[in-house]
């Protein structure tokens, strides 16, 4: 299935909110999940499946595709959306999100779930991965990307840093990182935890190239990609400014966000309604049926 | 000289240099104790591009490999066991055995053959918890010839692997001619007194003992298992059959190795005696081999002294 590519702002922002809709009707349905690490991810995983990547639906495993890594594999729900989306499995395989049985865990995993490159969800392993991936790629001298998100809670892991090391000493200029920096991690804000500050000191110094971007402004995600395409010779970090479960009001920015429990139907109806209120185009309704793929 | 002459790391590094010549997809990793696996300098100095030390980070080691395998690579990525396996527990359960990337792993130094390196190098318990992670395979040759086809093998399969890699010169127990079958443990000496089950280094200790017993008139059916996991039921339970007693010994704790798979198998199909040789849920100490293996308790002499116990209680 050929991509269409999706350009205007009007058409990202549409589909944005059928996202942020979906992605907390898939969690409610489930009886919970976690919303707010999806939300903070919704615009920069649209821009990468629907205006950069270069993927084969009907062929996952394509060779010469443009990889993907979501190392903080607990946002799995934003990317089946856009795995669905893009023609992957059909739309209504979203509503088995966590059931018994089902292709889509609440962490991803690339056995079970087409289009998933990487397994993930214990934290700090998938950069490790993506260098594989990278290195493999580099081997076989395929001219794609590698793109990673790590969480900023993530990068409180050795691991991360034993990875960054490796990438920058190898020249992996195919692997384009994301950090998804929405400030928040399960116990409290990552300033009170442990804090990453200086986070672009920090992988510049490492030897990465270093870029930040507005996660949610489609031209800053897209140009800064295109700008962390091609730089040489070096990775490249884009320190992502993101807000946690970005779209719903009743836990935007909310340290309560990272995982939602939805114990009975007032409370489905409560966190519905707060995606919905969100949208300035008034309520916004995902039609299941219409949705529906053969 | 003979093959059996040379050091197992030097065959293991010659096997995989005829590896990385036959297949561009073979590639080889370190985390600094390349020197030690003995690809250092040789696999590096023949495929710069195909071998990686990763430095001193063992988690990403295992990371990046799964990555490599994720993409159709075949990596073999060695360090001391410990480092090897319990120091990158969940990477590998979850990037390798869980995500199903077909990873090479090589543990080097098991057991007491770290020697001087004493106890916070001295891995006693790779066998157990490699055996307990779902699509892992575990295996520990014994000789040169073994080493070989166990490589070639993990080479050509599509699984996870673990295998313990002894460094040093040890007797030939095959020859050029033998294959690798992990469902298929060696019965080195026939016997109808007691069935003895060894892996890697214990089959060594194992022979001697075997030849003192006869020349006491004890006849030890010895077992070898070049692989833990999956483990030769069949091949166990007739033996057992007829010797109904059992000696286990292993390099590695007693608890959940090679005594442990006995155990299990025994338990569910044909209940028998088992005594079982190995570090006695203790950890290691410095020391040299001979000393470390009786002071542990799984030297030639304690696994003949087993054998002539359990017979006499059988």
């Amino acid at each position: 299935m050929e991509m269409e590519r999706i350009d205007s702002q009007e058409a990202l922002d549409q589909l944005a909110r059928e996202f942020r809709y979906i992605i907390t009707d898939i969690m409610c349905r489930a009886g919970g999940g976690h919303i707010g690490g999806s939300l903070s991810l919704v615009e920069i995983i649209i821009t990468l499946y629907f205006r950069i990547m270069n993927l084969k639906p009907d062929e996952p495993r394509w060779q010469d595709r443009d990889r993907f890594i979501l190392s903080k594999g607990h946002a799995g729900p934003t990317l089946y959306t856009a795995l669905a989306y893009r023609g992957f499995f059909p739309k209504d395989v979203l509503l088995t999100l966590n059931a018994n049985g089902t292709q889509l865990p609440s962490h991803v995993d690339q056995v079970i779930t087409p289009g998933v490159d990487q397994t993930a969800g214990s934290l700090g392993q998938g950069l490790s991965c993506a260098n594989g991936i990278a290195l493999a790629c580099k081997l076989a001298k395929r001219s794609n990307t590698v793109f990673c998100v790590v969480g900023d809670g993530e990068s409180q892991e050795g691991q991360i840093w034993e990875a960054a090391m490796f990438a920058a000493h190898h020249k992996l200029d195919n692997l384009v990182v994301i950090t998804d920096y929405n400030k928040m991690q399960i116990d409290a804000e990552v300033e009170k935890i442990v804090s990453l500050e200086p986070v672009v000191d920090k992988w510049r110094s490492f030897g990465w190239e270093v870029f930040e971007m507005d996660g949610h402004d489609w031209d800053d995600i897209y140009n800064t990609l295109n700008k962390a395409m091609a730089v040489k010779d070096k990775p490249a970090m884009i320190v992502a400014h993101t807000v946690k479960a970005k779209g719903n009001v009743c836990y935007e920015n909310r340290i309560e966000c990272h995982f939602i429990s939805i114990p009975d139907e007032n409370e489905r109806q409560r966190v519905i309604g707060g995606v919905c209120a969100a949208g300035e185009e008034g309520p916004f309704e995902f039609n299941w049926t219409e949705g529906k793929q053969e | 000289m003979t093959l059996h002459e040379k050091e197992l790391r030097a065959v293991y590094t010659d096997t995989l240099i005829e590896l990385m010549t036959e297949n561009s997809k073979v590639v080889c990793l370190e985390a600094d104790l390349g020197k030690s696996s003995g690809t250092v300098p040789r696999v590096w100095e023949a495929f710069p591009d195909r071998f990686f030390d990763v430095g001193v980070a063992e988690a990403n080691m295992i990371g990046i490999s799964a990555g490599l395998a994720n993409e159709g690579m075949i990596p073999f990525c060695a360090t001391f066991t410990p480092f090897a396996t319990r120091r990158a527990y969940d990477q590998i359960t979850i990037s390798i055995a869980y995500a199903e990337n077909p990873v090479k792993i090589v543990g080097t130094a098991p057991g007491i053959t770290t020697a001087k390196n004493g106890a916070t190098h001295m891995c006693f318990q790779d066998l157990a918890i490699m055996r307990a992670m779902p699509n892992m395979r575990v295996y520990c040759p014994a000789d040169v010839y073994e080493l070989r086809a166990v490589v070639r093998y993990m080479a050509a399969s599509k699984k996870p692997e673990y295998m313990q890699l002894i460094r040093e010169v040890h007797a030939p127990i095959f020859d050029e001619d033998y294959e690798f079958d992990p469902l298929k443990a060696r019965v080195l000496d026939e016997g109808s007194d007691v069935t003895l089950v060894t892996t890697g280094l214990t089959t060594q200790f194992a022979r001697k003992a075997v030849a003192e017993l006869k020349q006491e008139g004890i006849l030890a059916e010895h077992i070898h298992y070049p692989s833990v996991k999956p483990f030769d039921v069949e091949t166990l339970l007739s033996s057992v059959k007829k010797t109904n007693a059992v000696v286990t010994a292993e390099n590695q704790n007693v608890i959940g190795g090679l005594g442990g798979a006995v155990c299990e198998v025994l338990a569910e199909n044909y209940p028998a005696k088992v005594k079982r040789l190995g570090a006695q849920d203790r950890f290691g100490e410095v020391g040299d081999v001979p000393y470390l293996s009786a002071t542990l308790g799984f030297s030639a002499n304690d696994i003949a002294a087993a054998c002539r116990e359990m017979k006499a209680t059988a």
